[in-house]
C-alpha cells in the first residue's frame, strides 16, 4: 500500500519527463519555424510570430522544396508497395510451403540487413552509373526495397503464421492457385500486417539519407532528407528559422503517419523483435 | 461459417483492389527522375546571399541572352560544394553544365577528365597570367577562368607602428617579430589581452596556406624529380618560427592552434587587440566598417620574408569550367564569356567584394575609388603563389595539417613533424603515380 | 501435398517461385554490392587514374593511416557510451509506459515522434540547439548560471561528442523503449503479485522478475542498436560535418568522404573493415537468437 502511494506520484513525474524529452526538440523547431529570429526564448529578442519562412520554403522556385518532398513521397512508397508485395510471396512461403532451410534462410535474410550502407553504395553508385539511372527515381526506388525486405519478411511471417492453414487448404479444395489463395483470402486477413509492415516500410524508405546523398544530383529524384541536410535557405547568413520551418515541413508526412497509426507501427516493430 | 463460406466471401471482396492497383502501380515506376532540361545549370554554393546574387546575375544574362539558366544551389560548406559536383562528374552527368570551382580542386577535374578544355575559345589575356599559368592552363590547354581571386596579406595597425615611431609594415619575419615584441609589451599595460601577431593556425586548410607564407619562396612544397619535397630547410626554420611565435615570444595566442581561423583572428584584430594580422582581403572592408575599432587606423601590405627569398602570398579563389558532360556547350560558354566579361566583374567587385580575376579591372576608376588598396593588392595577386595542383591535394593537406598543427601545439618537433609528413607525401606519390 | 513422380514437388517449386523475388532483390542491391565493394578494396580506384591491382595495399595503408585509427576509436566509443545510456533510458520510459496511466495513448505517440522524423533533420534541430549564439542549450546554462560563458559545443572535440550523444540517445530511445515494453508486458501479472504476496519490494522485483525474464529481449534491443550505432552516419554529417578537425568523423563518414573525392579503392577499404565489424556482430546476434529459440518452448 505504502510502496504504491510512494509509487505512483514517480511515475507520474517520469511520465511528464518522458513526454518533455521526446517533444522539446521537435516543439522548439516548430516554434523556431513560426518565429522571426531563431532566439526567441532570449530576453533580448522579441518574439515575433511569422509565416514568412514557410512562405518563402514552400513558394521559392529556387529552392526545390516541393520537389524534394514530391520525390520522397513516390519513392518512399513505390518502395514500401514492391517491398511488401515480394516479402508477402516470400511470408506465404515461408509459413505454408514446405521447403528445406527455412529458417537458416530467415537469418541470412535478417543478417544482410545489417550490413552497414557505406558498404553498398559505392558499388551502387558505379552500377546506377553505368545503367545511366544516377539521379532518377529507379536508382533510389530498388536498393530501398531491397533495404526494406527483410524487416517486412520479419514482420510479415509473424503475421502470416497467426493464419490457419485450414484456409488454404479450403480454398485449394476449391480449385485456386497458391497465388489466388495469397492474394484473396491471405491478404484480406492480414490487412492489419500488411498495413503496420507498409507504413514502417514507408517510414524507413522516407529517412534514409546516404543512398539518397550519393546517388542523386539535384531535384529530379533527390529526396527530402538530402534536402534538409544541405539546406541553406534564402536569405542572410544562415536562416535557421527557415531551415527549422523546411524541417517541420519535411517531417509532416512521417509524423502524421507514426501518430494515426501508433497502434500499428508498434504492432509491426515488435513483431520483428520479439518472438510471441 | 464454415471455411468454405469464408474464402468465398473473401474471394469475392478482394478483387477488386487488386485489379485497381495495377496501373498505379505501373505507372509509379515509369516516373522517372530527370528529364532532358532545355537550360543551362550553374551550380554555386555560399551563404544564401551569396547565391541571391548570383541569381540576380543571371537573370540578367538571361535577360541579355536569351538563354535560360537554371541555378543549382549548393550548399556553403567547401567539402559539400565538391562531393555534389564530384558525384554528378563521376556519373557522367550533364548536369550542372557551369560550376565554380575552388582553386584547390582543378587538379582533380583536371586529372580525371571533367572538364571542357577552353583552349581558343575564350580570351586568357586580360585575367592574371600567373594565375592562368599556374592554376589553369594544364599539358597547354586552358581549362578554366578565375572568376574572383584571393591571396593572403598583411594588415597592420597604422596608427599603433606611428605611435611607438616604427617605420613602415615590417618586410621580414624578424622586423615584424621585433615590432609585435615592442608594441605588445606596451600595449600590455592597458590591455592585457593585446598580442602582437594572430594568424591562421587551428588544423585546417588555411594553416596549409600560413605555413606556405611563413616558408617564404624557398619554403613550401617544393617539386623536384622524386615529387613533392616538404622537409626543406627553409620549411624547418619557418615551422620552429611559427610554434616560437606561440611558445617563445609569446606575441601569438594559445588559440591559434585550437581555433583561430579567418573569422576568429579577424574579430580579434578587429577589437584592437592585435598588432598585426595575416588574413585574407575579404576582412578589409569588414574593419572598415562604421561599428570597426580598427577603422581608418589599419594599413594592407604584401607579407614579410625571409632574407634571401621573397615574400609568398598563397593563391586562394574559385574558377569557373565547363562540364566535359554537358548537352549545352555552346550555351555554357556564353555564360562564361558573360561571368568573365569586364562588366561583371565589376559588378561582382562593386557589389560583393571578391577580387576579380581580371587583371585590367584593377586599375578602373571605379573600382580604385571604393577600394584605393586595389593598387597593392594587383601586386599581390600578380604574384601569388598556389599550392600543389595534384588530384590527390587533399589529402596531401590533411596530412600537413595534422602534422604542422601538432608542432604548433608543441607535440613534436619541426624536424620530426616535416619528416613524418614527408612519409606521408611519399606514401601518397606513390600510391596515386603510376609506376 | 507431395508428388512423388516428381524430384522436386510441385509445392517446392511454388515456393521457390514465391522467394524468387524477394531472394533477386536482396541478392542483386545488398549481397552484390557488398561483393563489389570487397573486391573494389583491393585494387587503386580512383577517378584520375587507371584502376590497377593493389594486393591488401589499401588495408596496409589503412592500418597506418592515423585518420582511420581516429575514425575507429570515435566510432567504438560512440558505441560504448550511446548505447547503454539509450537502453537504460529507453528500460525506465518502458517501465513508465507499462504502468496504467492516463493519456498513455499520448504518450506512446509523444514516445514514437523522435524516432520518426529523419536522423538528418534531427541533426539539425541539435545544430540549432547547440548553437553558440543562438542555442537553447547555452542559453539555459548562461541563465541557469551553470557555466560561466556559453560553450562553445561544436567547436571543441569533447563539446562535439557529448552533442552527438545527446542527439543520437533522443532519437533512438523511443526504438529501445518501444521493445522493451513489448517485452515488459509478455512478463505475466501473477508472478508480480506473487512476489508482492511474498513481500517482495520494488528493488528485488526488479531484478529477480523483470530482468532475467527480460533478458533475451535486452539481448536483442542491445545488438541492434550496437549495430546500428556502429554504421552512423546521418547523424555526425549534418551535426558536426565530422567534427572540429575530423574529431567526431565515424568509419563511415571517412569512406564517404573518399567517395565524395573520387577514390573508391580506399573508402571501399574502410567501408570492408566497418562492415566486417558489423557482420561479426550480427551473426553473435543470430547465434544468440538460435539460442534463445532453442530455450524457448
Amino acid at each position: 500500500m505504502n510502496e504504491d502511494a510512494v509509487k505512483r506520484p514517480i511515475i507520474l513525474a517520469a511520465a511528464a519527463v518522458t513526454i518533455l524529452f521526446c517533444l522539446a526538440p521537435f516543439g522548439y523547431m516548430v516554434l523556431t519555424g513560426f518565429s522571426r529570429y531563431p532566439d526567441f526564448f532570449s530576453p533580448d529578442t522579441p518574439w515575433i510570430v511569422t509565416l514568412s519562412n514557410y512562405r518563402t520554403v514552400m513558394a521559392s522556385e529556387s529552392l526545390h522544396f516541393t520537389a524534394f518532398l514530391r520525390n520522397s513521397i513516390i519513392i518512399s512508397a513505390a518502395s514500401a508497395v514492391i517491398s511488401v508485395f515480394f516479402a508477402s510471396l516470400a511470408a506465404y512461403a515461408i509459413t505454408r510451403l514446405s521447403l528445406p532451410g527455412k529458417l537458416f534462410f530467415m537469418f541470412l535474410i535478417l543478417s544482410l540487413s545489417m550490413f552497414p550502407p557505406v558498404s553498398l553504395v559505392g558499388y551502387l553508385f558505379k552500377l546506377m552509373t553505368a545503367l545511366g539511372w544516377i539521379n532518377t527515381y529507379p536508382a533510389l526506388i530498388l536498393p530501398y526495397v531491397a533495404w526494406t525486405l527483410p524487416l517486412s519478411l520479419w514482420i510479415l511471417v509473424s503475421y502470416f503464421s497467426q493464419i490457419p492453414r485450414d484456409l488454404d487448404r479450403a480454398g485449394l479444395v476449391d480449385g485456386c492457385s497458391r497465388m489466388q489463395i495469397l492474394i484473396k483470402i491471405i491478404f484480406p486477413l492480414a490487412a492489419p500486417g500488411i498495413f503496420a509492415t507498409l507504413l514502417l516500410a514507408f517510414i524507413f524508405a522516407f529517412n534514409e539519407f546516404l543512398f539518397a546523398l550519393l546517388l542523386t544530383t539535384d531535384h529530379a529524384a533527390r529526396t527530402i532528407p538530402v534536402g534538409i541536410a544541405l539546406f541553406e535557405g534564402l536569405h542572410g547568413q544562415i536562416p535557421w528559422g527557415e531551415i527549422m520551418a523546411a524541417a517541420t515541413l519535411a517531417t509532416m508526412p512521417v509524423v502524421v503517419l507514426a501518430l494515426i497509426f501508433q497502434r500499428r507501427i508498434i504492432q509491426g516493430l515488435t513483431r520483428g523483435a520479439v518472438k510471441e | 461459417m464454415s471455411h468454405f463460406q469464408v474464402v468465398s466471401y473473401l474471394v469475392s471482396e478482394s478483387k477488386k483492389w487488386v485489379l485497381s492497383l495495377m496501373p498505379a502501380f505501373i505507372w509509379l515506376l515509369c516516373a522517372c527522375g530527370s528529364a532532358n532540361r532545355e537550360a543551362v545549370v550553374f551550380a554555386v554554393g555560399g551563404a544564401p546571399a551569396e547565391v541571391a546574387f548570383w541569381e540576380e546575375l543571371l537573370g540578367d544574362f538571361e535577360r541579355q541572352s536569351g538563354i535560360r539558366v537554371e541555378v543549382l544551389r549548393q550548399p556553403a560548406d567547401t567539402d559539400q560544394r565538391r562531393q555534389g559536383l564530384v558525384i554528378a562528374l563521376n556519373a557522367r552527368k550533364p548536369e550542372p553544365d557551369v560550376f565554380l570551382m575552388d582553386i584547390a580542386w582543378i587538379g582533380l577535374f583536371v586529372a580525371s577528365g571533367w572538364l571542357e578544355p577552353l583552349e581558343g575559345k575564350m580570351d586568357a589575356a586580360p585575367f592574371f597570367q600567373r594565375v592562368i599559368k599556374m592554376a589553369d592552363r594544364h599539358q597547354g590547354q586552358l581549362m578554366a577562368l578565375p572568376v574572383y581571386v584571393d591571396g593572403g596579406i598583411l594588415y597592420y595597425r597604422r596608427d599603433l607602428l606611428e605611435r611607438f615611431r616604427l617605420p613602415g609594415p615590417p618586410a621580414t619575419w624578424d622586423e615584424l617579430l621585433s615590432q609585435a615584441l615592442t608594441v605588445q609589451k606596451a600595449m600590455r599595460e592597458t590591455n592585457p589581452r593585446f598580442y602582437g601577431f594572430v594568424w591562421q593556425g587551428a588544423q585546417y586548410e588555411g594553416l596549409v596556406c600560413n605555413f606556405m607564407e611563413f616558408g617564404g619562396s624557398k619554403g613550401g612544397f617544393s617539386r623536384q624529380e622524386d615529387g613533392l619535397r616538404l622537409d626543406t630547410a627553409a620549411n624547418r626554420t619557418a615551422l620552429a618560427f611559427m610554434r616560437d611565435l606561440i611558445w617563445r615570444h609569446r606575441v601569438s595566442p594559445p588559440s591559434t592552434y585550437t581555433e583561430m581561423k579567418e573569422e576568429e583572428v579577424r574579430l580579434y584584430f578587429q577589437a584592437g587587440n592585435a598588432l598585426f594580422e595575416r588574413n585574407w582581403p575579404y576582412a578589409w572592408s569588414l574593419h572598415q566598417n562604421p561599428a570597426s575599432k580598427v577603422k581608418n587606423r589599419i594599413g594592407m601590405a604584401p607579407l614579410p620574408s625571409s632574407p634571401g627569398s621573397k615574400p609568398v602570398s598563397t593563391l586562394g579563389g574559385w574558377h569557373i569550367g565547363v562540364s566535359r558532360f554537358s548537352e549545352h556547350k555552346h550555351q555554357a560558354l556564353d555564360l562564361i564569356r558573360f561571368i568573365t566579361s569586364y562588366d561583371t566583374q565589376k559588378k561582382i567587385m562593386l557589389r560583393m567584394g571578391w577580387n576579380p580575376g581580371r587583371e585590367d579591372l584593377y586599375d578602373d576608376p571605379d573600382v580604385l575609388s571604393r577600394a584605393p588598396h586595389y593598387r597593392a593588392l594587383k601586386d599581390v595577386f600578380q604574384n601569388a603563389q598556389p599550392r600543389p595542383l595534384l588530384p590527390y591535394y587533399t589529402q596531401i593537406s590533411a596530412i600537413v595539417q595534422r602534422y604542422i598543427n601538432s608542432v604548433l601545439a608543441g607535440r613534436e618537433s619541426a624536424e620530426n613533424a616535416l619528416n613524418s609528413a614527408q612519409h606521408g607525401i611519399d606514401a601518397l606519390q606513390q600510391r596515386y603515380e603510376p609506376k | 501435398m507431395n508428388d512423388n513422380n516428381h524430384f522436386f514437388s510441385r509445392e517446392t517449386w511454388t515456393a521457390l517461385g514465391f522467394l524468387l523475388p524477394l531472394a533477386g532483390f536482396v541478392v542483386i542491391f545488398i549481397l552484390v554490392p557488398v561483393l563489389g565493394t570487397l573486391t573494389d578494396s583491393f585494387f587503386l580506384d580512383v577517378t584520375y587514374r587507371p584502376r590497377r591491382y593493389l594486393g591488401a595495399d589499401n588495408f596496409i595503408w589503412l592500418a597506418s593511416d592515423p585518420e582511420f585509427g581516429r575514425a575507429l576509436r570515435f566510432t567504438l566509443l560512440f558505441v560504448l557510451v550511446s548505447v547503454p545510456l539509450e537502453v537504460i533510458l529507453g528500460l525506465i520510459i518502458a517501465l513508465v509506459l507499462n504502468e496504467r496511466l492516463p493519456l498513455r495513448g499520448l504518450i506512446r505517440a509523444a514516445v514514437l515522434v523522435p524516432w520518426a522524423i529523419p536522423a538528418v533533420v534531427s541533426g539539425r534541430i541539435f545544430e540549432l540547439i547547440y548553437n553558440y549564439s543562438y542555442g537553447a542549450a547555452n542559453y539555459l546554462l548562461t541563465t541557469l548560471h551553470l557555466t560561466p560563458e556559453p560553450v562553445n559545443w561544436l567547436g571543441s572535440e569533447i563539446g562535439a561528442f557529448l552533442a552527438l550523444v545527446a542527439a543520437d540517445s533522443w532519437k533512438t530511445t523511443p526504438f529501445a523503449a518501444i521493445i522493451l515494453l513489448a517485452g515488459l508486458s509478455a512478463i505475466p501479472d501473477d508472478l508480480y503479485r506473487q512476489a508482492k504476496v511474498d513481500r517482495a519490494d520494488f528493488i528485488q522485483r526488479f531484478f529477480k522478475i523483470t530482468l532475467p525474464l527480460l533478458k533475451p529481449v535486452l539481448i536483442v534491443v542491445l545488438l541492434f542498436r550496437t549495430i546500428e550505432a556502429l554504421r552512423v552516419f546521418d547523424l555526425i554529417f549534418v551535426l558536426t560535418g565530422g567534427g572540429p578537425g575530423g574529431a567526431t568523423t565515424s568509419v563511415s563518414l571517412f569512406g564517404y568522404s573518399y567517395f565524395s573525392a573520387g577514390d573508391f579503392g580506399y573508402g571501399s577499404a574502410a567501408s570492408v573493415i566497418l562492415f566486417i565489424m558489423a557482420f561479426g556482430l550480427s551473426l553473435g546476434l543470430i547465434k544468440l537468437g538460435r539460442v534463445e529459440q532453442g530455450l524457448m518452448p
